[in-house]
């Protein structure tokens, strides 16, 4: 059987091949991402709050003298995650303290979920301000350039992340705690080796016996053998090595995409201006954007409630004037309206919703393309392509010869043809499923007609037999072929298809 | 007067807000050409929704309503996506021009099947995607973790596709729709045309009814 490769069309543009951020010069193999937020409980609160941009903040945890800093932002200067309450603000007088914030980190962690998704559909939730994504089968030109592009959005949105790339979670773990923004890691034991060893978590007693044997980076673990290692260290110590070697694999758990675009808030106290109100609209509006455009859809409708002091709902919907998934135009639609509204009490709340709709991308006419989203259509058959392998995936065009199961896999067409007209002869018969590889089987014959079948999965006493219908071709060049087929139904029901070649007798398939 | 109505109401009203996509009518239904089956589902395989098709036995139908599926389809223009997990499709048991609208998906193993069909059901330009598990064993079927189907029926929702799963067994969970054929063909009808063939099929519908659609509406 011959088949043609299904080449994945190329979509990046020039910009996009840049090689920068990459460890090694070969061609990215991406397997998994990893999206990680530093100081994450911090950048929520700061996303979350316009008074707290460009100030000395820090996040504290803990009561009375044990209260502390664990997270910072650098316009404290001389304060650090550690430090007593009392003296970063000794060292920093002008600082913001505040706790941690949930209903801030909900949001920032659905923004971070959102970038995560337009990368690929298997998103997991790994931790505070880390995902994980399995990019398998994703074509890597266009997805690093997504990645950038999925960094700048969520930098617009005020949070600062950063994504590596690798061959397993693990790897692309390292390399988002690397990245500046974005690390692709192609050679894993050159990008391994001058990391320390507290990138792989060694437990502390194991710290202090790896500090004494000299040994200071993941490259100088990996350079022993890891039986000597496991034989020294125990089963953590095997474990230990896998991780400095990078190569502890797992199964993702995966998260659902979201169904439903909506976001919400309670004030606490209620607001009286247009500001804050509008401040968390834009903040709704990019998180919506990222969200609609990753699950592959645009708004057709925004849905704005406010939730008012005297417990009554201002409710509004606005069509957009064409679907799209523009930020900008958004807000600007929510702010002409929200400046003319006036309410009779405060806002407590407030409520955006999307409606989803499937972008408008089908063009008709001169430029019909037939296909409702042609950059999705391509992109996903790569991915199918790298998933089961690119001669596998195609529409078929059965070859011009009377050769059994030949055929060849044509790349898709673009447009869907009009039908031919009607075939003068109707096809007849039950249709052929087959079995690939065909199944040896031994067939008991009275006057040359099968009465008996003995297969791997299939066997008993033929009941009805028709046939034989014989072939060959190719007969005067190596590899001829020759055929006898026979169909067959067993008493016990079913019908299959017999070959009987130069090699002997097969069930080719079933008659279904 | 009861309170009953009015909770039930409120009930409905309350799902509906917090599960929006179950609540939202399936889109039109994709014909099969196979009258049983069409009449069974109100007008054809149900957009947004999976729809099971187990062939209880041998020889009873199953490829003949792929066959027929394709073209009916064809005739609309609209592409089909088969994910076939047995590498079972036969391209010479179709007309040609019934394949023009055809993407078949070889696949190898059954969690790079479930992965094609999560691929293509989001696809967005598919009007039914087909996936036959058929010829892959029961035991391995069985050991296939629920939550791929969860998620492929969660991913089906609120898309355009009709997703059609071809088993050998009642397999995928909480399905909408499950359709059985019994009932071997036999080798004297060879001779008539497919399309009376798939005329004759006999197909049990084991889950779903008429007023399922209605009643997921709430």
């Amino acid at each position: 059987m011959k088949v043609e490769r299904l080449a994945p069309k190329a979509l990046a543009t020039p910009s996009e091949l840049q090689t920068e951020g990459r460890t090694g010069g070969s061609p990215p193999h991406l397997l998994f991402a990893v999206l990680q937020v530093e100081n994450f409980a911090l950048h929520a609160l700061i996303r979350s709050d316009p008074a707290l941009a460009a100030r000395p903040v820090a996040v504290i945890a803990g009561e009375g003298r044990k209260a502390e800093v664990t997270e910072v932002s650098p316009e404290a200067a001389g304060v650090m995650p550690g430090l007593a309450v009392t003296l970063a603000m000794a060292r920093c007088p002008g600082i913001i303290l505040r706790t941690r914030d949930p209903a801030a980190e909900v949001e920032a962690h659905r923004l971070l979920l959102a970038a995560a998704f337009t990368l690929s559909p298997r998103v997991e939730f790994t931790g505070v301000g880390c995902c994980t994504v399995d990019l398998q089968g994703v074509d890597p030109v266009r997805t690093e350039a997504q990645m950038r592009r999925s960094l700048a959005e969520l930098a617009r949105a005020g949070l600062a992340a950063r994504i590596g790339a690798g061959e397993t979670p693990l790897l692309a773990a390292y390399a988002a705690r690397k990245a500046e923004p974005v690390l692709i890691v192609t050679d894993a034991r050159e990008f391994l080796r001058p990391l320390p060893l507290a990138f792989a978590a060694p437990l502390p007693g194991h710290a202090d016996i790896l500090r004494n044997w000299g040994l200071k980076t993941l490259g100088d673990l990996t350079a022993l053998s890891k039986a000597e290692v496991g034989l020294r260290l125990g089963a953590e110590g095997v474990s230990l090595w896998e991780r400095a070697a990078g190569e502890s694999a797992r199964v993702l758990r995966l998260v659902e995409p979201v169904k439903t675009f909506v976001a919400e808030w309670i004030y606490e106290p209620p607001v009286e201006s247009i500001e804050p109100l509008f401040f968390r609209l834009r903040r709704f509006a990019e998180r919506l954007a990222l969200e609609l455009r990753g699950a592959g859809f645009a708004a057709e409708k925004l849905g704005l409630t406010l939730r008012l002091e005297d417990e009554t709902d201002y409710r509004r919907e606005f069509c957009l004037p064409e679907p799209g998934v523009d930020v900008d135009l958004w807000l600007r639609v929510l702010h002409a309206h929200l400046e003319t509204v006036r309410t009779a009490a405060r806002v407590a709340g407030v409520r955006l919703g999307a409606t989803p709709t499937r972008p408008a991308q089908k063009q008709d006419g001169l430029f019909d393309t037939g296909l409702r989203d042609p950059a999705a259509f391509w992109e996903n058959l790569a991915r199918l392509a790298a998933l089961v392998g690119d001669d596998r995936v195609g529409t078929p065009l059965p070859a011009d010869t009377h050769e059994p199961d030949a055929f060849t896999l044509e790349r898709p067409p673009e447009t869907v043809p009009a039908p031919a007209s009607q075939p003068v002869h109707p096809p007849r018969g039950h249709a052929l499923r087959r079995f690939r590889p065909p199944w040896p089987a031994r067939v008991l014959c009275v006057d040359e007609r099968p009465v008996g079948l003995e297969s791997e999965s299939a066997g008993g006493t033929v009941r009805t037999a028709r046939g034989p219908w014989r072939g060959c071709g190719n007969w005067w060049k190596p590899g001829g072929w020759a055929v006898e087929i026979w169909q067959v139904e067993l008493a016990e029901g079913g019908i299959y298809q017999l070959a009987r070649t130069a090699e002997g007798w097969r069930v080719e398939g079933m008659l279904d | 007067m009861s309170l009953a109505p009015i909770k039930l109401a409120a009930l409905r009203s309350l799902l509906s807000a917090r599960f929006p996509e179950k609540a939202r009518k399936p889109g039109s239904g994709v014909g099969t050409g196979v009258a049983a089956i069409d009449e069974a589902l109100g007008g054809g395989l149900p957009a947004g929704r999976l729809t099971e098709l187990v062939s209880a036995a041998p020889s009873s139908g199953g490829q003949t309503v792929f066959t027929r599926l394709l073209i009916s389809t064809r005739a609309a223009r609209q592409r089909v996506a088969l994910v076939d997990a047995a590498d079972g499709f036969a391209p010479e048991a179709v007309p040609v021009d019934a394949l023009r609208h055809l993407v078949w998906v070889r696949s190898r193993t059954l969690a790079a099947t479930l992965a094609a069909a999560d691929v293509l059901v989001r696809d967005g330009n598919y009007a039914v995607v087909v996936l036959d598990v058929r010829g892959i064993s029961e035991r391995a079927l069985r050991r296939a973790p629920a939550a791929g189907w969860y998620r492929l029926q969660r991913a089906a929702e609120g898309g355009a596709a009709a997703v059609l799963v071809q088993t050998p067994c009642e397999l995928v969970p909480a399905v909408p729709w499950r359709l059985v054929l019994r009932a071997s063909q036999a080798l004297a009808d060879a001779g008539l045309p497919a399309e009376v063939l798939a005329g004759r099929l006999e197909v049990e519908i084991v889950r779903g009814h008429a007023g399922a659609t209605e009643e997921e509406a709430g």
